[in-house]
């Protein structure tokens, strides 16, 4: 059976091209103009994922819609925005959104995105079984906590390492920085953005990134926080 | 302070006076009348100089009597025993209240100059100052300060900016700041004396320069004002320009490349189809980033720009920079180069990371296929600097001075809007965008940031 994917968007062209795109890559798609459709949209079928845009034109905006979604549902919500909405994004992922994708976007990046996003949410509770993260050059040993560098042993402090680990045992998502430095520092750090940055930086150094050749591991999502690369 | 003064200076005179009047009376027999008339002259003379006519013609007048009762005898009565020195008396009376009127006047004059004088350095002060001033707050300031220094007001202000109120009596007066038909407020002083009708004078001068002042300060905003406009509209008329060409060559492409795709796609080969969205797609990412650019210049020019100033890493900035451009080439293009000490920098993100870009796009266009960019970062002078080195060929005088103009069109005539941005950005972080030549050849553009102050809290969790 298809996946259903509900598109929220208030702009009639952007969810015909949604639409067909995503029926394209064989989803059955419904669309929803508003936030009060979107919600009842959402009671009355089982969709597998929602894609929600911010900015909705009329209240309940994108935001408010995530949240109520939230009360009852667990289904995966894509947010869409427009750049310079930092503190919407993180506001997003607060409000329990799954990730958010910046417009003007590509197909094949929505389609990566869901892909990633789905893949989690049915594999999410098995994570802890694996052993071993392998992407490109970088193997990651979880049981002898072990950081592999294009066959050699790097040397990672224990807070690297459990900053490393956080983000490598969810590649794609988004991890916001005061979630990073809930878990890995305590909540008394929670608005210490900058140690995170920092420590980044050192570890980035010890894994030979080289962005100017792609090879990266850890992304940058500006204003919101971390993630690590999807092993696709 | 004045009253302690002349009360000192009368005493002093009163003594004088007496000790002249003892010292005759002793040397009564010895000197003659015309001795002593000539000593009490130059007595009511000095009482004239300090204290004026009243008090002069009085002087006079006791001067007379005391050489009468003392001096002239028979000694101790008003009568006089010699017709002859009747006459000297009574000449002696007519010449020292007439001496005394003279000298009183003189002295008039002179506290009447002095006066002027003072009153012209004050406004002297005043003008020169309010000519200096930028500000209204600037000229109330001063206005009020000058009442209090110079006039001893007991309190000034400025109506309808001031919180307190004084109520009125005799010694409150208001005065409107006024040029022509147009009040810019009120003054309102307190003094703790009637003033006198010269001081009153003078207050209104005050004023009035004061009002003036107001009047040049805003004339001058108001030229500011009308050349900022005329930018604006330089600007706009640009802009128009560049919406008419650069705007309408990608989207008439992609309206073509639609079309064609419609109206031809059944009869076309697979490699065509393909070819044709390849070209909406990358078009459309071209336009997307005229716009972005296009509003990026015209939120810079009316200084809208919200900046996040967080604590983020110039580093964290050059590698999405850099992956960008590898997006974009898929080849290696830049090599980065950072001290393992960099500090943090305050700054908007997304903001530096377009004006990098901007900047890469720029060096990329000019970069030997067989070099590569550098991005290297560093600390100078307290500023955290980060370098775009490109080895390309070295650009002209007259280029470097145009190069960050708002739609300058280079050599290859593109449309000059990343470098400006780029530039404007920088700046409104309250940094600056510098062009250097590179040694043997090229541009390096150099981007300054402040370090704050919160830098030694970083070193510290660099440890844990």
């Amino acid at each position: 059976m298809n996946l259903k994917i509900l598109v929220v968007d208030d702009e009639p062209q952007i969810r015909k091209q949604l639409s067909i795109g995503l029926s394209g890559y064989g989803y059955e798609v419904m669309t929803a103009s508003n936030g009060d459709e979107a919600l009842t949209s959402a009671a009355q079928h089982e969709f597998d994922m929602i894609i929600l845009d911010i900015s909705l034109g009329s209240p309940p905006d994108g935001l408010q819609v995530c949240r109520r979604l939230r009360e009852w549902s667990k289904t995966p919500i894509i947010m869409l925005s427009v750049r310079s909405e930092e503190k919407t994004k993180v506001a997003a992922l607060n409000a329990g959104a799954d990730d958010y994708l910046t417009k003007p976007f590509g197909m094949e990046e929505l389609q990566a995105r869901i892909r990633a996003v789905l893949r989690r949410v049915v594999s999410e509770p098995a994570a802890d079984t694996k052993s071993e993260i392998h992407v490109g050059d970088l193997t990651i040993n979880l049981v002898n906590r072990l950081v592999i560098v294009e066959g050699e042993e790097v040397h990672l402090t224990p807070k690297e390492y459990e900053l490393l680990r956080l983000l490598a045992t969810h590649p794609g998502k988004v991890m916001t920085h005061s979630a990073i430095l809930n878990t890995v520092w305590g909540a008394e750090y929670s608005e210490m953005d900058h140690y995170v940055r920092v420590f980044v930086n050192q570890i980035r150094k010890k894994l030979h990134e080289n962005p100017a050749r792609n090879v990266r591991y850890i992304l940058n999502e500006p204003g919101v926080g971390y993630r690590f690369v999807s092993e696709e | 302070m004045f009253a302690i003064e002349s009360m000192r200076r009368s005493l002093i005179s009163v003594s004088l006076f007496i000790a002249v009047t003892l010292l005759s009376w002793l040397l009564r027999e010895t000197l003659t009348l015309e001795n002593f008339m000539t000593v009490y002259i130059l007595v009511v003379l000095i009482f004239a100089i300090n204290s004026g006519t009243k008090v002069a013609i009085a002087v006079a007048f006791i001067s007379f009597l005391c050489v009468n009762f003392f001096l002239v005898r028979p000694y101790y009565t008003f009568l006089v025993a010699d017709p002859r020195e009747i006459v000297d008396l009574a000449v002696f009376l007519v010449i020292a209240v007439l001496a005394g009127r003279l000298a009183a006047r003189e002295r008039e004059q002179t506290y009447i100059a002095r006066q002027r004088a003072y009153e012209q350095e004050i406004l002297y002060r005043l003008t020169r100052t309010f000519n200096q001033l930028t500000t209204n707050d600037e000229v109330f300031k001063a206005l009020t300060q000058t009442l209090q220094t110079d006039f001893a007001a007991r309190q000034a202000y400025i109506l309808p900016y001031a919180t307190d109120t004084i109520s009125p009596d005799q010694t409150v007066h208001y005065l409107l700041l006024q040029v022509g038909e147009k009040i810019y407020a009120t003054l309102c002083a307190a003094f703790n004396d009637k003033l006198s009708p010269q001081q009153e004078r003078l207050i209104h001068t005050c004023t009035s320069q004061a009002a003036m002042a107001l009047h040049r300060i805003e004339l001058t905003e108001r030229v500011r004002q009308s050349r900022q406009f005329e930018e604006a509209d330089r600007l706009k008329t640009a802009i128009l320009h560049a919406v008419s060409h650069d705007l309408r060559t990608p989207i008439t492409i992609i309206r073509t490349s639609a079309n064609n795709l419609r109206n031809l796609g059944e009869g076309m080969p697979a490699t065509d189809r393909q070819e044709l969205a390849t070209t909406i797609e990358t078009e459309a990412a071209h336009l997307d980033k005229l716009v972005g650019n296009l509003l990026d210049m015209s939120r810079l020019q009316a200084g809208a720009f919200q900046i996040n100033n967080d604590l983020n890493s110039l580093e964290e900035v050059a590698g999405d920079a850099a992956a960008r451009v590898w997006q974009l080439t898929k080849h290696e293009r830049i090599k980065i180069i950072f001290p393992d000490d960099m500090p943090l920098v305050r700054f908007d993100y997304g903001l530096i990371l377009q004006a990098l870009s901007n900047l890469l796009d720029n060096a990329l266009r000019y970069e030997p296929p067989d070099r590569l960019i550098e991005i290297r970062g560093g600390v100078r002078n307290k500023q955290a600097q980060i370098r775009v080195v490109n080895h390309g060929k070295a650009i002209s005088a007259e280029e470097r001075q145009h190069i960050m103009e708002p739609f300058y069109r280079g050599r290859e005539g593109h449309i000059g809007l990343g470098l400006p941005i780029a530039k404007g950005i920088v700046e409104a972080h309250h940094g600056y965008l510098e062009i250097e030549d590179t040694p043997n050849g090229g541009v390096t553009f150099v981007i300054g940031l402040p370090i704050g102050e919160d830098e030694n809290e970083l070193e510290n969790s660099r440890s844990g």
